[in-house]
């Protein structure tokens, strides 16, 4: 029987973990490739890194990144952050990446899922979607969340799927940040309306929080970041309270 | 003298993880794009990596060959697409494959597809030996259903469907599981696969 999986993401800047990080016997300054197996050994399914950086030279730092960490880690590694073009996925796979996500770009050019998908294979082809939500729907936002891109944040997952996205990395801007939950209703109307995996995203703030978006919708994996790097609770006590309840982990 | 194991690059996709687990477990790696290497290999890994067509293009010129050396007593592990090259075709692709395992690769028939994440294998193959968690890392829309039901040595089971992910006939081993992201469970199989190796050459 499949696991749920458990993937805890590190917000990569100029090279580095931003976000307080507080694991002992490691560098007060998070290093992804150290995080990353920490992680891997406390029993995390996959890594994300998502590159907040904005310079072109980061860009080149954060793929050695990726590759420094690919020659250590024995578990997928997904990359996300700025990925605009064909070439920046391929760039960012032969560095080591296992996936990649895409964001703003697929919105705007819904094409680069399918010729990423054509080029490299669905099943590295992750499609990350924000949404908000506005009156009895939920919007896709853009640029960080600043930017309301018009369009159903429902329809956007299924027409990614149909492009060929091979899972959807889905974020709610509603409970980013706050720490009270993944927002139910959203991620279940987006696992409902797809048959591809759909990775819960934002407002994780307790182990609790994980039990209760695998018992209540169809979310496949659940991602989180906080409760990980301030060491609230390891990627191993979150899957020992989860089994105890009877979710399926490894 | 340690193992030397040969890597097929078919073009796609990064060998990273796999050519560095197989160092950790001590073998010797090299990794080829010329398929007539395989002539002289000790040892051979086909990749999880890329589609079959694109998988099968720089290896079909030298099938024969690979046949022969594979029959010969050539230990061999196939991963994922790796694996699935090694039988006669598949619904993914109109190449041939190379007809190590008898029958085809199909599409596998759930609802959730690709069959993405950690499942169970069950087996009692030797390479399984001290293998404690049996959950392993899945990536894949398609599986192998051989017509000789004896080469199946693991299954997995999803959204119902049990079917086959773990091969072997003689000295030739095929994974629809990724070893070398299956953390340590996915090591130690590896460290098996290379005793196996070296027991054989």
């Amino acid at each position: 029987m499949l696991t749920k999986r458990i993937i805890p993401c590190l917000d990569v800047k100029d090279g580095k973990v931003v976000k307080g990080i507080n694991f002992k016997g490691l560098r007060d300054v998070g290093y992804p490739p150290e995080l990353a197996t920490e992680y891997e050994l406390q029993g995390a399914d996959e890594i994300t890194f998502l590159d907040i950086s904005a310079s072109l030279e980061a860009r080149q730092t954060m793929l050695n990144i990726v590759s420094e960490t690919a020659g250590k880690l024995f578990v997928p590694l997904t990359v996300g952050g700025g990925i605009r073009k064909v070439q920046d996925m391929r760039d960012a796979l032969n560095a080591g990446a296992d996936k990649v996500s895409v964001n703003s770009a697929a919105v705007s050019n819904p094409d680069i899922i399918s010729e990423c998908a054509e080029s490299f294979g669905r099943q590295c082809v992750v499609v990350a979607i924000d949404g908000k939500r506005v009156g009895d729907h939920w919007e896709v936002f853009t640029h960080g969340g600043t930017k309301s891109a018009g369009i159903d944040a429902v329809e956007w997952a299924q027409r990614a799927e149909d492009l060929g996205a091979g899972e959807i990395l889905l974020t709610s801007m509603d409970a980013d940040g706050v720490k009270t939950g993944y927002d139910i209703p959203f991620t279940e109307a987006v696992a409902d309306a797809v048959s591809i995996p759909v990775i819960a995203s934002g407002g994780c703030g307790s182990k609790e929080h994980i039990y209760d978006v695998f018992a209540q919708t169809g979310a496949s994996a659940a991602l989180a970041a906080s409760i990980f790097h301030y060491n609230e609770c390891t990627v191993g006590e979150v899957k020992e309270y989860l089994r105890d309840r009877g979710v399926n982990v490894r | 003298m340690s193992l030397k194991v040969t890597i097929t690059d078919y073009g796609v996709g990064n060998l990273y993880s796999i050519r560095r687990s197989l160092e950790m477990c001590g073998a010797q790696v090299e990794v080829i794009t010329d398929m007539s290497k395989l002539a002289d290999a000790e040892c051979i890994v086909f990749p999880g990596v890329g589609a079959f067509n694109k998988s099968m293009e720089r290896l079909l010129p030298y099938r024969d060959m690979i046949r022969e050396r594979i029959s010969s007593g050539v230990p061999t592990l196939g991963i994922c697409i790796g694996m699935q090259i090694m039988f006669e075709g598949s619904d993914e692709g109109t190449s041939p494959g190379l007809g190590i395992y008898d029958g085809r690769v199909e599409k596998l028939p759930c609802r959730m597809v690709p069959h993405m994440g950690w499942n169970q294998v069950d087996s009692d193959d030797p390479l399984m030996d001290g293998v404690t968690d049996r959950n392993f890392y899945f990536v894949h829309s398609y599986y192998g259903n051989p017509v000789d039901t004896s080469v199946t040595v693991g299954t997995t089971e999803y959204e119902g469907v049990t079917f086959p992910s773990f091969f072997r006939r003689h000295n030739a081993y095929g994974t629809q599981f990724h070893p070398e992201k299956s953390s340590v469970s996915g090591r130690r199989v590896l460290e098996n696969f290379i005793s196996f190796a070296e027991d054989l050459a």
